[in-house]
């Protein structure tokens, strides 16, 4: 599978030494993982490696390992203050944090501060175990979280990352998640299987519509050289033009 | 023995027993095409190891380069371990 990870065009790829790698098999993991990357590296993505957490043995064999490569970051899994201080000391490398428990979402703002913090990653399936409540098609369980997660990142200048969808075949409910997380304002989407690449992709990118609407802004703005005016039959002023700049800025990211 | 890896698509398996020199069997799909190319990655990393005195099973199914190194030089740490 390895070998495949850069045909999906996904924008990023997670090589996870973590759940799904079992005890037994945590060195031979790791040593395939290196391999693969000292030989293919740089991929025409962005690669980061989910590693195992400070509090198990395996944490150090990785860094010892993988921290040479020159891969993007680090996924925690976890992710606290207090392990986040363990892992800035053994590497320099991004990391990104995933908030699977209630005391990582209560104490979210110190993980977001983290210098080397990119991104916050919400693990759903931890997350509501840990809250001992059951993890449904609608998501309303997660609003919380998921709206603390994309205004905490906001704040501190990080990505929010939503939680993958773990249905493999249903396209509709996915389609639904997605734009549930997009409208909260997580601009980023996680994934488990290959098929959701192109859908994610699809709905996390601004509308063409959107986009049409935010030149048309733009244009006026230039030709009216006003502060406020009407588009559409609806008034345009500050805010709104520089929301149509950041679409345009976003936009510009993904071409 | 000491095993690593698998048996599936793109990946192999190798074992390692004891021996008076170094012996390589290897079975593999692809055995034709890439026969002498595995050969050459084995020794290439038995030679990185300085281990002579041993039999390195490979069991083929397609693997990269790569997959077969990371496999081999596994075994070799286990090896490694349990002969100090």
């Amino acid at each position: 599978m390895l070998q495949h990870a850069d045909v999906f065009e996904s924008d990023a790829v997670i090589i996870d030494l973590e759940d799904s790698v079992v005890i037994q098999k945590k060195a031979e993991a790791r040593r395939l993982v290196f391999e693969y990357l000292d030989k293919f590296l740089p991929l025409k993505m962005e690669v980061y490696i989910r590693i195992n957490d400070p509090s198990t043995p395996y944490f150090l064999e990785d860094l010892a390992l993988l921290d040479p490569l020159d891969v993007d970051g680090y996924v925690l899994p976890k992710a606290t203050k207090e392990t986040l201080d363990i892992v800035t000391k053994h590497t320099k490398k991004p990391i990104v944090a995933i908030i699977e428990s209630a005391y990582s979402v209560v104490t979210l703002e110190e993980i977001a501060k983290e210098k080397q913090v990119s991104a916050l990653l919400l693990g759903a399936e931890d997350y509501t175990t840990d809250m001992n409540i059951e993890r449904t098609v609608d998501g309303e369980e997660l609003l919380y979280v998921r709206s603390k997660l994309a205004v905490t990142a906001k704040a501190f200048g990080k990505e929010a990352i939503d939680t993958p969808f773990t249905a493999k075949d249903e396209e509709e409910n996915l389609k639904k998640d997605i734009l549930r997380a997009k409208n909260l304002g997580l601009h980023s989407k996680s994934i488990i299987h290959p098929n959701h690449v192109d859908l994610v992709n699809q709905l996390m990118m601004p509308s063409p519509a959107l986009i049409d609407w935010a030149k048309r802004v733009l244009k006026k703005k230039e030709m009216t050289q006003k502060g406020a005016f009407s588009l559409d039959g609806k008034m345009v002023d500050e805010p709104v033009i520089k929301k149509a700049e950041q679409l345009i800025e976003e936009i510009k990211k993904y071409s | 023995m000491i095993k690593t890896g698998t048996l599936e698509s793109s990946d192999c398996m190798i074992e390692l027993s004891p021996a008076s020199a170094r012996k390589i069997d290897i079975e593999s799909i692809v055995l034709e095409q890439f026969g002498e190319q595995i050969y050459g990655v084995i020794m290439e990393v038995l030679d990185a190891y300085k281990v002579d005195k041993i039999h390195v099973r490979c069991m083929d199914k397609g693997a990269l380069d790569y997959t077969i190194k990371a496999r081999l030089k596994s075994a070799l740490a286990l090896w490694g371990e349990m002969n100090g």
